[in-house]
């Protein structure tokens, strides 16, 4: 079978499992309690039903009353400041529920402003999310040079540490400052801070909402506004480092192996001098690999020269001066390819395949269809 | 400026302009039934408090046992059936709320539960949605094999027409189900899959919360999930086809630029003799690519719409002047020393000659200079350089496709 089919299944079969295993620890995790506490609670239903005499009609009254206040109680949720932050929501797909549209004319807007708008955040995120990597990776490769390391690349490694740190520090910023303000403990801020920049938004915590701060407190209001979107920039940051290759990867194999497909389909029956077999490709490879090698871009001859210079401690030989992005780049990899490949051609193929297959490739490509 | 940070300025000001104009519509909207609806509900309230003769003390607690039993208004949420819901609601990212976690166990768990699952949800459907796109690229060129159309080359629109179809029908058969299912209006249904399919999941409508269905209807509860996991999975497809390519423009970009600077940096010999060499290609390059910068649609050279992308392609193709370099001193070579020339090399040299015969194939259009520059091919060879070095793998991808712009 096809490897993007194998991959595909087992990612499916994957999933399936880890809701199966998630479902079961939330089982043993809630169940209990939720049972519990929701005997506690229709006993004090009854008592107080009791204690004020209603009938059953009464109490659904009340009931009913009661919820339809809820979303009320937190203060205006559709003047400009709870629209923005609605709008917020709706967009990046948090989608807390605090408020949702009464309107039916509020919610077809809500669908049209979604189409339009999510693809237009996960573009912008991701996008600022590059930028914001190649500035880490520029200030690391600057950093590691101001402290004189003679290896001054920037692996993949650092990435995804500074990565790492930087989110864990985005949520104990937010919970910090959340638990302050909205006078939750730092456990429950920190859950909120994660449900909401990983855009679940269950909407069990909510900012925003205590002492009508949408409409009195604005520094509160823009610095909530502002850390969810950063917050959430620094997120996609750590995705587009992480994830998004493994998002572009099987679409890149799956045309990989249409082109293959297509021609081995058009290569037999039409080549002009009768055919080489295709177990003289090894041959034809490293063949192709000296011609390659010679009659490509002079670019690349001469980096294969400089390839061989040894590298001074000074920066400006090194990545720093045009792009760290480059080391890591397949350009460079290429240059490492072709410098080792003079002595043995084979050598290039299988790093080339690691290359191609290679996962820990900074760089991302993309597909075009 | 570079214009990776041109573009991701632009996007972030586009957002906030669009944000801004939301909330003004949202205000509008909704504003004026929210004071309506509070002055109502609060008027009702009073009234209550005077019938039953309660003080707002009593009114509060009564108030706060209501809140809190209102999750298990809808029956028991964390039995494995509500559990397996509520999972889905995480790695997705739906994140309804109608049940989340009460203890701090459940809620410590259920974000470690989400930064392993979410990107692999993320990956998952990505995988999926792809692979859905190539099985209908297959089925409608055979299609318009069987029809006996004369083109039978799956472009880009077809391709996006197909998504919106599936799209639009996959919520109407939500919709129309769990109108029935929930006592919706047809209207409430479609928003409450809309919301849920693109994960936002605000949990004003949510299903399976109706007559304790997720304890005794276990096959409307099957149902539900595996429609809001297929749903996901079509969308998914569609954002494949359409969003993916924009989320690593800035990326290729940058590889583009330092592959450039790498150009530039060489020996000034060296390069003027490469440019001198270049240079005249450049005017009949700009056919190629607004051929190459299209990513869309039949034709062969760029189109009224494609201005802007022009300048994208053509700076691209600058880069790749190099591969189409090679391939002219190929072709030359081909003649002069024709034992070296490997399959591969052959093979692109086939298309060249044979161009006719391959313009029925759907991938490889040639352009007048020679470049093969397909624009319909859904591949990213990137550079010149590692297109090259890609042919050594196994895989035996030798000709260069160039991946347009956009």
């Amino acid at each position: 079978m096809k490897v993007q089919n194998i991959r595909t299944l087992s990612l499916i079969l994957c999933m399936i499992s880890y809701l199966l295993v998630g479902a079961a620890v939330f089982d043993a995790l809630e169940s209990e309690t939720e049972s519990s506490k929701k005997k506690i609670l229709e006993q004090k239903r009854n008592e107080l039903k009791k204690k004020y005499g209603f009938t059953q009609d009464d109490y659904r009254e009340i009931e009913r009353v009661v919820l339809q206040s809820e979303p009320h109680r937190a203060g205006r949720q559709w003047k400009f400041a709870g629209s923005f932050y609605f709008a917020i929501t709706v967009i990046t797909t948090i989608g807390y529920g605090h408020a949702a549209p009464g309107t039916d004319s509020g919610r077809t807007f809500c669908m049209f402003y979604a189409v339009l708008g999510i693809p237009l955040t996960l573009v912008m995120f991701q996008s600022m999310g590059e930028r914001i990597n190649t500035l880490v990776r520029y200030l690391l490769c600057r950093l590691k040079c101001c402290m004189g390391l003679r290896w001054t690349d920037v692996s993949m490694g650092n990435m995804v540490l500074v990565g790492l740190l930087s989110c864990m520090s985005t949520l104990c910023v937010g919970a910090a400052a959340f638990s302050h303000f909205e006078g939750w403990t730092f456990f429950h801020a920190y859950y909120y801070c994660f449900i909401t920049l990983t855009t679940i938004g269950f909407g069990d915590f909510v900012a925003l909402q205590k002492k009508e701060a949408l409409q009195r407190r604005i520094p509160y209001v823009a610095f909530s506004f502002m850390y969810i979107l950063v917050g959430l920039a620094v997120i996609g940051a750590f995705l587009n480092l992480v994830v998004l290759r493994f998002l572009t990867y099987s679409t890149q194999e799956g045309t990989r192996s249409l082109e293959v497909e297509r021609e081995e389909q058009a290569a037999v029956p039409k080549r002009p001098w009768g055919g080489k077999a295709v177990e003289e490709a090894d041959v034809e490879a490293s063949a192709r690999d000296r011609f390659c090698i010679s009659a490509l871009c002079s670019c690349m001859c001469f980096r294969l020269c400089a390839c061989d210079s040894p590298f001074p401690s000074r920066c400006e030989h090194s990545g720093c001066h045009s792009n760290p992005l480059f080391y890591n780049s397949i350009s460079y990899r290429v240059d490492e390819a072709s410098c080792s490949s003079r002595g043995t051609s084979a050598q290039s193929s299988p790093s080339s395949g690691a290359l191609f297959l290679g996962m820990s490739n900074s760089h991302t490509r993309r597909k075009s269809v | 400026m570079k214009r990776q940070n041109v573009r991701t300025l632009s996007l972030i000001i586009c957002t906030f302009t669009y944000l801004l104009v939301g909330a003004a519509v949202f205000d509008a909207l909704e504003s004026k039934k929210e004071k309506t609806q509070k002055k109502k509900v609060y008027d009702r309230k009073q009234e209550l408090m005077n019938t039953y003769n309660l003080s707002q003390f009593n009114f509060d607690e009564l108030e706060r046992v209501v809140l809190q039993l209102k999750p298990h208004k809808a029956g028991v949420q964390w039995k494995f059936a509500g559990s397996f819901y509520f999972a889905i609601t995480v790695i997705t990212t739906i994140g309804y709320g109608h049940a989340a976690p009460s203890t701090d166990g459940g809620k410590v768990f259920c974000m470690l539960y989400a930064l392993l699952g979410i990107p692999l949800t993320l990956v998952m459907f990505q995988s999926l949605g792809e692979r859905i796109n190539t099985l209908v690229r297959y089925l409608l060129h055979r299609l318009k094999k069987c029809l006996g159309m004369r083109r039978t080359e799956v472009s880009m629109v077809n391709m996006v027409a197909i998504g919106f179809i599936s799209c639009m029908s996959t919520l109407c058969i939500g919709a129309l189900s769990f109108s029935y299912f929930e006592g919706w209006s047809f209207f409430h249904a479609y928003y409450y899959c809309f919301i849920t399919l693109t994960t936002i999941g605000f949990g004003d409508y949510v299903a399976l919360q109706k007559d304790h269905a997720l304890q005794t209807n276990p096959k409307y509860v099957a149902f539900c999930f595996i429609y809001i996991l297929t749903g996901l999975t079509v969308i998914g497809a569609f954002l494949n086809l359409v969003v993916l390519r924009f989320m690593t423009m800035n990326a290729e970009d940058e590889k583009r630029d330092a592959e450039q600077r790498a150009l530039l940096s060489r020996n000034g010999q060296a390069g003027g003799h490469n440019h001198m060499r270049c240079t005249p290609d450049l005017p009949s390059s700009s056919s190629a690519a607004s051929g190459c910068g299209g990513g869309s649609g039949n034709s062969g050279v760029g189109g009224a719409g494609r201005g802007l992308r022009n300048v994208y392609a053509e700076v691209l193709h600058f880069q790749s002047m190099c591969s189409c370099l090679w391939y002219k001193s190929r072709e030359k070579l081909q003649y002069s020393i024709p034992m070296i020339i490997p399959r591969d090399l052959s093979t692109s040299d086939t298309y060249m000659e044979q161009g006719e015969a391959f313009s029925s194939d759907p991938l490889h259009p040639l352009h007048s200079n020679g470049c093969i520059c397909s624009m319909h091919h859904p591949h990213s060879a990137i550079s010149s350089v590692s297109t090259g070095l890609h042919s050594l793998t196994p895989y035996r991808l030798g000709h260069s496709k160039r991946r347009s712009s956009i």
